[in-house]
């Protein structure tokens, strides 16, 4: 993927089992969102393909989704002013079926569909804990729920793979533990799961594997163990040492200072 | 004849015809946020699909009834492929192009559809005779005629599927999802063309309800009709609050109470003798515009500008 002159992703390959658990951090402007963002179809990559379950995806964000990849978004994304019901109801869009006109003559055929889709709506309001809030509208909720609510719209389009654009940005931790309570509950529906985040521990607690992604390309990928102990990682991150670090020469002088103190 | 029950009846019936023009400016802004000046235009091409096929396609000597919904099939026909096809070759091609060049483009498709009504269809450079339903009855001190009992049926029952259809329907959901957020919506599995496509012909649909109850009530039909209609159907989207369908018919019915008020009595206040009648009709219309714009900019119902985004 291209922007002008600047490659943000290149050649990443990438596989996500059902049933597991897949971290993907980087550095900022590493490319991890413009990743997911070609993923769904939002950006047409510049080479390449998407491909899922052994299909090439077209670059539209609605076949993306009927084709079972859904997503939540670094910052929330909810239609703000419709409530908590009809916003799962929408993620269901491409679950249900509806013609012209058995919907404008409300036949039984319609009502039946129509009740069908809200008691699953339902279920997931259950399982993210806010069926109690189905007539509130979306904007009111809190910051928490909201995102909460994004992961259950998602859900409610019925994915294979839920790609999950930093689900704990601006969370304290409890709310933290409970996504990830949430994100084992989701991997155990048989779902594979990949996840943006900045949380190191909430990445490793969670991950079967991690992928790091610098500058547009996968470094390493590998369990928790693996990249933690990978110095290319650590130098992505926090620049490499090097002879005549001025930082270590300010300690060593503080050090001395002190002394003399002393 | 002239009392003011029959003058609020007189506006209430011009109002629900603005209101249901209204419905296709103000869905469209929402969905695309494009002000689709050529709706007018597809007002009057809907009224000429009616006259068609009562002039050409039915046998002389129809009873009304058997014709009325055969003309609003034709009529909704026409203004339908209107607009689906001004969507599909003027506006979707531009989906991506700066404001003005959509607005140019609907200004130049409206001309376009004058100028080939009044050139192609027979005798449409001046007025056409339309079928017209003049039956008057007297309810209280209120004379109504058949057209009229036609528009407010049909005004309400075209509103009222439409609140439920926006509301309650999953293409309706879709709509909503798609005016608050093209992306996000795309991103739930929705087809945000295809929305498109729905908002522009149901607004179609609409404005040919509306240019046959014009047809039935005033018994001719003209190729420039479309103009002033668009104009303050226009107006009445955007003083209801465009983007709001509630918001569409009820600025209709305060614009067409308010300019049929104004016609009959600002001339009975001293020294404004001129200033009323039909002449003056259009002038008070706007002037409630630019009232209601200045005391509340996102209109009578609109929401505030920042609750979009």
């Amino acid at each position: 993927m291209r922007f002008g002159g600047l490659t943000a992703v290149r050649s990443v390959d990438f596989t996500v089992n059902s049933g597991e658990i897949v971290g993907l951090i980087g550095p900022n402007g590493a490319g991890k969102t413009t990743f997911f963002n070609c993923l769904t179809g939002l950006y047409v990559p510049t080479e390449g393909t998407v491909s899922y379950q052994g299909t090439v995806l077209p670059p539209k964000p609605h076949l993306v989704t009927k084709a079972g990849i859904a997503r939540t978004f670094q910052n929330i994304r909810l239609f703000a002013n419709m409530t908590v019901l009809e916003n799962v109801l929408v993620g269901r869009h491409t679950r249900t079926r509806e013609g012209l006109w058995s919907a404008l003559l409300r036949g039984p055929g319609f009502k039946k569909a129509e009740k069908a889709s809200e008691a699953r709506a339902m279920e997931l309001l259950e399982f993210i804990g806010l069926a109690h809030k189905r007539d509130h509208l979306a904007r009111n909720l809190p910051y928490g729920e909201q995102r909460k609510l994004e992961i259950a719209r998602a859900l409610a389009s019925e994915p294979g793979l839920l790609l999950l654009d930093e689900p704990t940005a601006g969370m304290n931790p409890q709310e933290t533990r409970a996504t990830e309570e949430l994100v084992f509950a989701i991997r155990d529906m048989g779902i594979a799961v990949l996840v943006i985040e900045h949380d190191m521990r909430f990445i490793f607690n969670l991950c079967d594997r991690v992928a790091v992604l610098v500058q547009g390309e996968k470094l390493v990928e590998g369990t928790s163990e693996v990249v933690q102990a990978d110095d290319r990682v650590i130098a992505a991150y926090l620049g490499e040492p090097f002879e005549g670090d001025p930082a270590q020469n300010e300690a060593k002088a503080a050090g001395t200072t002190k002394g003399e103190a002393q | 004849m002239h009392t003011l029950p029959q003058q609020l009846a007189n506006g209430l019936l011009l109002g629900s015809m603005y209101g249901l023009i209204a419905i296709g400016y103000t869905m469209v802004y929402g969905i695309v946020q494009l002000i689709n000046f050529a709706h007018g235009e597809i007002f009057m091409t809907g009224a000429f699909g009616a006259l068609t096929v009562y002039v050409y396609i039915l046998p002389d000597g129809t009873s009304m009834w058997a014709a009325v919904p055969l003309m609003l099939i034709g009529g909704g026909i026409v203004s339908v492929l209107v607009a689906v096809g001004a969507e599909r070759f003027a506006y979707r091609p531009l989906r991506q192009a700066p404001r003005l060049a959509p607005l140019i483009t609907a200004i130049g498709l409206s001309l376009t559809l004058q100028e080939l009504v009044r050139n192609f269809y027979p005798g449409a450079d001046k007025s056409r005779a339309f079928p017209s339903l003049d039956a008057t009855h007297s309810i209280g001190s209120v004379d109504i005629t058949d057209a009229d009992i036609f528009l407010v049926c049909a005004a309400i029952v075209c509103m009222s599927s439409l609140a439920w259809f926006v509301r309650k329907s999953r293409t309706g959901r879709a709509m909503q999802a798609t005016a608050q957020d093209p992306d996000t919506a795309q991103l739930m599995g929705i087809d945000t063309n295809r929305i498109i496509v729905v908002a522009f012909a149901i607004g179609g649909f609409f404005a040919a309800v509306a240019a046959l109850s014009y047809g039935l009530k005033y018994g001719n039909i003209d190729y420039r009709m479309g103009f002033l209609m668009g104009l303050k159907a226009f107006t009445a989207a955007v003083m209801g609050g465009i983007g709001n369908i509630y918001g569409a018919m009820l600025g209709g019915v305060v614009l067409g109470i308010a300019e049929t008020l104004a016609s009959a009595y600002i001339s009975n206040i001293p020294g404004m003798q001129q200033l009323g009648g039909q002449s003056w009709a259009n002038v008070w219309a706007f002037v409630l515009l630019i009232l209601v714009l200045l005391f509340r900019p996102q209109g009578l119902l609109g929401e505030r500008v920042a609750d979009r985004a």
